[in-house]
């Protein structure tokens, strides 16, 4: 076939260009993902009692979360497209993480130097990590398969970036269920699972991005 | 390329046709850009003749771009040609206005040369940075080789909707709405068939690259 055959061919009729196709792509994918995670939540694990959302015990993590997502959404459709800048975007990731951990450390130093450990580890560490990481995993699939169908071409930075949006989608969910109610613990815990989601996203992007 | 400077006439683009005869094929690369963007910009807004002088361009440069670093393997320069601008044609809604047309379309072309490289079992590493855009297009290649491939055999293998739908719309030239009357199926429906189409088509090649 001659090029100029294949030129031909795929610009007769080639009709304009969709707008914001990153986001409408990966918005969707996103808000499924939310979906999935809070169902898994309320069903499996069990929604927090009513009076607890007039607390702020859910929020706090809902806000985290939500910021992290929107912050690792915005990477994530500028890792989709070729050659597009992403300083700004990681910036935003990277100062909603510190955010946390500066206000996580600082109610840890708001408490009595023998409650520190035990506000720090509440009932659940070492199970929310992995949690959120499972909550995630319907958010990562769809994100991933979203992605796959842009362009990204910085795979392993743009499966991170897929996988930190999953994860904090994940914690979304997981904190409809999550009691735990101290700052320092959403700052680590919340965090290592969103990592852990983040982790999962930079192994699978080189395998499942390409196009 | 220092002599354009003196005649700046070359770059104004009077009238759509103009811009081929204009744009002398050796332009060095800040001036390929800004001839390329208006045209590119008029293509992505549903121009279909500027968007086919686009894709002639982009060819030669990637041709040049291709023979440079396939230097044993002429056969496959026009292979990739082609496999970068159904690439291109796919994803274009991934291209940012604000942004650079070579620099989106030099990360498309990196890409699929390395994927090709991967994917032919080649070991060496690439460790710059896939996006850095200080190599850009200094070649120009404006000779079609022809490829291996037979349009006529790819088309054979698309599943029949998707064939007809890009015999009729985009090699006889029919519009979408004449089309839609010859082959009794609707409109958007012949879009996304063609769409597909093309897809299928791109996929197809990618994998003939590896053989």
């Amino acid at each position: 076939m001659r090029t100029d055959t294949l030129i031909e061919m795929l610009a007769r009729d080639a009709g304009p260009v969709p707008r914001a196709l990153a986001a409408r792509r990966l918005a969707p994918a996103a808000l499924a993902g939310l979906l999935a995670s809070a169902t898994i939540a309320v069903a499996i694990l069990g929604a927090l009692p009513a009076s607890m959302f007039a607390s702020h015990v859910p929020w706090s993590k809902v806000a985290y979360a939500g910021a992290l997502a929107l912050a690792a959404g915005w990477l994530a459709a500028r890792l989709s497209r070729p050659a597009a800048p992403v300083e700004r975007p990681r910036a935003a990731t990277i100062a909603v993480m510190l955010a946390m951990a500066a206000i996580g450390a600082a109610s840890l130093w708001a408490e009595p130097p023998g409650a520190r450990l035990a506000a720090l580890l509440g009932g659940s560490w070492s199970t929310c990590p992995w949690s959120v990481l499972a909550l995630s995993l319907p958010a990562l699939g769809a994100t991933l398969l979203a992605m796959r169908g842009l362009a990204p071409t910085r795979l392993r930075a743009a499966g991170t970036a897929a996988g930190l949006l999953a994860g904090a989608v994940g914690a979304i969910g997981y904190a409809l269920h999550c009691p735990e109610a101290a700052l320092a613990f959403v700052a680590a815990w919340y965090t290592a699972g969103i990592a852990l989601a983040g982790a999962l996203g930079a192994a699978l992007g080189p395998l499942v991005l390409r196009w | 390329m220092i002599a354009s400077a003196a005649q700046p006439g070359i770059f104004s683009l009077p009238d759509q046709w103009s811009a081929s005869r204009d744009m002398r094929v050796d332009a060095g690369p800040g001036e390929f850009e800004s001839s390329l963007k208006p045209l590119w910009l008029r293509a992505q807004a549903g121009d279909g003749a500027a968007y086919r002088q686009c894709l002639d361009l982009l060819s030669a440069r990637l041709r040049g771009f291709f023979r440079r670093r396939l230097s044993g393997s002429p056969d496959m320069v026009e292979d990739l040609v082609q496999e970068t601008l159904l690439a291109i044609h796919l994803r274009r809604g991934t291209h940012d206005p604000e942004l650079p047309v070579t620099a989106w379309v030099l990360a498309i072309a990196r890409h699929k040369l390395v994927d090709m490289w991967r994917r032919r079992g080649r070991r060496e590493a690439l460790h710059d940075n896939v996006d850095d855009v200080d190599e850009r297009f200094l070649a120009v290649d404006p000779v079609d080789g022809g490829a291996r491939r037979d349009l006529a055999a790819l088309l054979r293998e698309l599943p029949e909707a998707q064939r007809r739908a890009i015999m009729l719309t985009r090699i006889e030239g029919l519009s979408v709405a004449e089309a839609s009357a010859r082959s009794g199926a609707s409109i958007s429906a012949i879009k996304v068939q063609v769409h597909r189409g093309l897809k299928r088509l791109a996929a197809r090649v990618r994998r003939d690259d590896t053989a």
